[in-house]
């Protein structure tokens, strides 16, 4: 065969190759959201007990004799940081636990022979993640919203909308992405639950779910600055109660930054990370 | 002719400082069977591997189709069922929904016949609605091919598709990929079991310690490299003063004697000076591919 007319046939085979991304992009979002279904009564049932157990706590035992300069009550104070956290930590769950369970079962490897790449695999994964979180921070909102409603006699109505949403989405993409990140750098499912616990966990307590920053010591406020979680709590805060700890749109860019800074961590991980089983 | 579907030139993969793929170079015709043979750790898998873009070369490039897979791995996926050599489980997915994701992944969505029919023509039919857990061995494997096969490739890698799978199995799996092959599937694949290569494949090339030894048709591999055995027993007596080069042993009767493949037996018989009325029986023992392979790993080995 002469060497024009080889590249001849190559020019024709590759034309000939037709891929949907979209479809692909879709197959693997739906596996993922399929994945959590199988779950969704540990899923929907853990923040539902969870989020009853800190209002029992926090809001109704111990809040009653607190009362916010803002003249809020501690118990609706609560519900933004509740509901952020339901968001994180799920859109968290989902991705690390996709990742881990299939390096685990092999069939991550499929991932890599298949015509996806990275950019699709992550926000496949990661907007699957998104969808989990906001499910239950729509669950953990409707019971803080009942709990309000018979504890205080009113619903909390939404303060920004707009804010909300983008504090909702920016958020829970970045911990999907975190949840990518660590769980290809993980060698067991040790590394993913101590990372959970010993890193995210404080991060999202210290961020302001149960108290005002501003009633710490100066020194206590400028460490807490450094927590990017800080800024999707109160950036959630400002959209349903109009409050905020931090200027909105410094909350704003500092949650996009974040979320700029784990995605590459999440492709740098996709391209690099091992996807050999354990 | 066409395009090869698998052009490799120069290959080198190194784990740290360990070289497992070393600076192997070949191509496929289209529409052949060919087999990668050599002992544990020779390299296959590596060599798979860097086709389907799970290992990057370390040198050298891999081309499917002429495209190459580092540089359009889109593409040489699309072209391509791979069959990995260990089993996935798959956690909490049925039969089914493993196939439909998997045929998903490539692009195609609405896929139903294909995958029945994939389905059917593997035995699984009747296990789509379990769990890939639940299945067994067996089972797991023909999935793993029926996966491989969904996006319909142009090429399959099979990477030892008949390790420990039992012998009807491993027959059926025979008469598949015949199927394929005049179906005008290019299929490159690994085994140990040489009998599956000598059956299956139009050429084999041996690998040891991630060189290629040596790549030829089947056929002639075996010719080539083997020695047939001939035992000749007489009527009467041997010549007494029989003596050849290919001479094995022998008592007052009979004698053995080995000789290159393409020797035959009259030629024999004129060269040691025996007249055929005087024998009384004669056997032939063909070489075997295993032999030549032994015969291959044993001569090049570096000699210490
Ligand atoms: N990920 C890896 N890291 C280090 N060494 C590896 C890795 N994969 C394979 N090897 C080594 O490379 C060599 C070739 O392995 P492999 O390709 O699996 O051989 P085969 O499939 O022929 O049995 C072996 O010595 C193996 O131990
Ligand atoms: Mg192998």
């Amino acid at each position: 065969m002469s060497a024009v007319n080889y590249e001849k046939e190559v020019e024709a085979i590759r034309t000939a190759i037709r891929f949907n991304r979209w479809a692909a992009f879709y197959s693997l979002y739906r596996r993922e959201m399929k994945r959590f279904f199988k779950v969704i009564f540990q899923t929907i049932f853990t923040p539902f007990i969870n989020s009853t157990l800190y209002l029992l706590i926090f809001g109704v035992s111990l809040g009653a004799s607190i009362r916010l300069d803002s003249g809020l009550s501690y118990l609706s104070f609560l519900i933004p940081g509740l509901v952020m956290m339901g968001v994180l930590n799920n859109a968290f769950q989902n991705t690390s636990s996709s990742v881990t369970s299939g390096k685990f079962s092999g069939d991550l490897e499929d991932l890599k022979v298949v015509p996806l790449n990275s950019t699709m695999i992550i926000w496949a994964l990661s907007v699957a993640g998104l969808t989990r979180g906001l499910i239950v921070g729509l669950i953990t909102y409707t019971v803080v919203e009942v709990f309000l409603y018979v504890t205080e006699g009113a619903f909390l109505p939404v303060a920004h909308p707009f804010w909300l949403l983008y504090f909702l989405v920016v958020g829970g993409l970045a911990f999907s992405k975190l949840g990518i990140a660590i769980a290809f750098w993980a060698k067991s499912f040790e590394h993913v639950s101590g990372v959970g616990s010993f890193v995210l966990l404080p991060l999202i307590y210290l961020g302001g779910v149960f108290f005002s920053t501003r009633g710490l010591h100066p020194f206590w406020q400028k460490v807490s600055e450094f927590n990017p979680v800080l800024y999707f709590i109160n950036g959630v805060r400002y959209g349903m109660l109009g409050i905020s700890d931090v200027n909105v749109l410094t909350a704003a860019w500092i949650s996009f930054g974040a979320l700029a800074v784990l995605y590459v961590l999440g492709l740098y991980a996709l391209k690099y990370g091992s996807y050999s089983r354990w | 002719m066409g395009v090869a579907p698998i052009e490799i030139s120069d290959l080198v993969k190194d784990y740290g400082r360990f070289r497992a793929v070393d600076h192997v170079s070949f191509r496929m015709a289209p529409g052949e069977v060919l087999g990668l043979l050599g002992p544990n750790g020779a390299g296959k898998t590596t060599i798979i591997s860097t086709m389907v873009t799970l290992e990057k070369p370390t040198e050298g490039t891999v081309k499917i189709f002429g495209l190459d897979v580092t540089q359009e791995p889109e593409r040489t996926k699309m072209l391509t069922g791979y069959v990995p050599q260990e089993l996935i489980h798959h956690g909490f997915f049925s039969v089914e929904e493993i196939m439909e994701f998997h045929s998903g992944y490539f692009g195609r969505l609405k896929n139903r016949d294909r995958i029945d029919w994939l389905l059917q023509r593997l035995g699984l039919w009747d296990h789509r609605k379990k769990k890939v857990k639940q299945l067994s061995g067996g089972m797991k494997r023909r999935l793993l091919i029926a996966k491989a096969l969904v996006h319909e490739p142009k090429l399959l890698l099979l990477d030892e598709p008949t390790a420990g799978v039992d012998i009807e199995l491993r027959e059926s799996l025979w008469k598949f990929v015949e199927e394929l092959r005049a179906g005008g599937m290019s299929i490159l694949l690994t085994t140990h079991y040489i009998e599956e290569a000598e059956n299956l494949c139009d050429r084999i090339g041996i690998l040891q310690k991630g060189r290629l030894l040596l790549m030829g048709p089947t056929r002639e591999l075996v010719k080539d490299l083997t020695e047939r055995e001939i035992v000749v027993r007489m009527r009467d007596e041997l010549p007494k003063n029989i003596a050849s080069p290919f001479l094995l042993k022998h008592d007052r009767v009979e004698a053995v004697f080995r000789v290159p493949s393409a020797m035959g037996v009259g030629e024999l018989l004129a060269e040691v000076g025996i007249n055929l009325d005087a024998v009384n029986d004669l056997t032939v023992r063909e070489g075997s591919l295993e032999e030549a392979m032994r015969r291959v790993l044993n001569q090049r080995r570096p000699s210490a």
